[in-house]
């Protein structure tokens, strides 16, 4: 059962350091090597200057927030839309907060219309998005 | 895993990449964890899912050395929780393929299934890359 679910409320923050140990980390479970993320010479040289995140890796930062309120609804009920904006690199601080703009329903089912931000510690904005959780019938 | 491979230019829209199998094992699941610093709740985590079908993609189209694949946009539906030590099947299929300029833009279908054809997951993701 959910609850405090409603309109206004606040998601998050959920707070990340990026590394490049935890960019090699994702490389190896995620199986996507590509050097602009892995490899340090080679990214030096290219018009990034350096190694970057993989976007994933930040949408799963998001994800975390969504889980975190939503639990199980989330999982088995939840819809994402995101942009990149930015690319996070090691040594950036990510922020993801967001929040419940909106409760609607629609077909005697309750959706959370909810909006998410990542932000890196400059105050750059490396994701946004928009996400819809059905909610449980019942919920408190 | 996908056994063979396409270049960047023979991608075309309605191209459909081999079909990839996939067992969310405890320890993939523990690494990938690890990974995102996160805790776990006895589900895979949807974005793990994901992952996979990513690489699905990226394992099957060997950019040229040099190039940089920038993920622009993803669109995502959760549609069951799925359990750690489910096995997956990724389906991904080239939905528009865009120049612009100097760039050009994948956009890409995803549809998950699970062992009982049951979809568990869908989305779109968008990869930009220099022409």
């Amino acid at each position: 059962m959910l609850t405090g679910i409603q309109e206004g409320k606040a998601l998050g923050p959920v707070v990340k350091h990026i590394t490049q140990e935890k960019i090699n980390l994702y490389a190896e479970a995620s199986g996507d090597f590509n050097p602009i993320h892995v490899d340090e010479s080679f990214a030096a040289k290219t018009p990034l200057g350096g190694t970057i995140a993989h976007g994933m890796l930040g949408l799963a930062y998001v994800s975390e927030t969504m889980t975190s309120a939503f639990g199980e609804s989330w999982l088995s009920g939840g819809r994402l839309r995101a942009k990149f904006r930015e690319s996070a690199r090691p040594g950036d601080t990510l922020t993801i907060t967001g929040g419940i703009f909106c409760i609607e329903q629609k077909s005697d089912v309750l959706y959370a219309n909810c909006s998410f931000e990542c932000r890196n510690q400059k105050g750059e904005t490396i994701i946004t998005g928009e996400a819809t959780v059905r909610l449980p019938s019942g919920r408190e | 895993m996908p056994d063979k491979t396409i270049s960047y230019e023979e991608l075309a829209p309605g191209y459909k990449f081999p079909p990839a199998t996939y067992e969310l094992s405890d320890s993939f699941v523990s690494k990938y964890l690890k990974a995102v610093d996160a805790a776990g709740d006895g589900f895979v985590p949807p974005l793990a899912i994901t992952a996979c079908a990513i690489a699905t993609m990226t394992k099957s189209v060997p950019l040229p050395p040099g190039t940089i694949a920038i993920h622009a946009s993803q669109e995502l539906e959760f549609l069951k929780p799925v359990p750690i030590g489910t096995t997956i099947e990724c389906h991904i299929g080239v939905a528009q393929k865009i120049a612009r300029g100097k760039m050009s833009m994948l956009v890409l279908e995803l549809e998950i299934l699970d062992k009982g054809r049951e979809k568990v997951q869908s989305g779109r993701a968008t990869v930009a890359l220099p022409v």
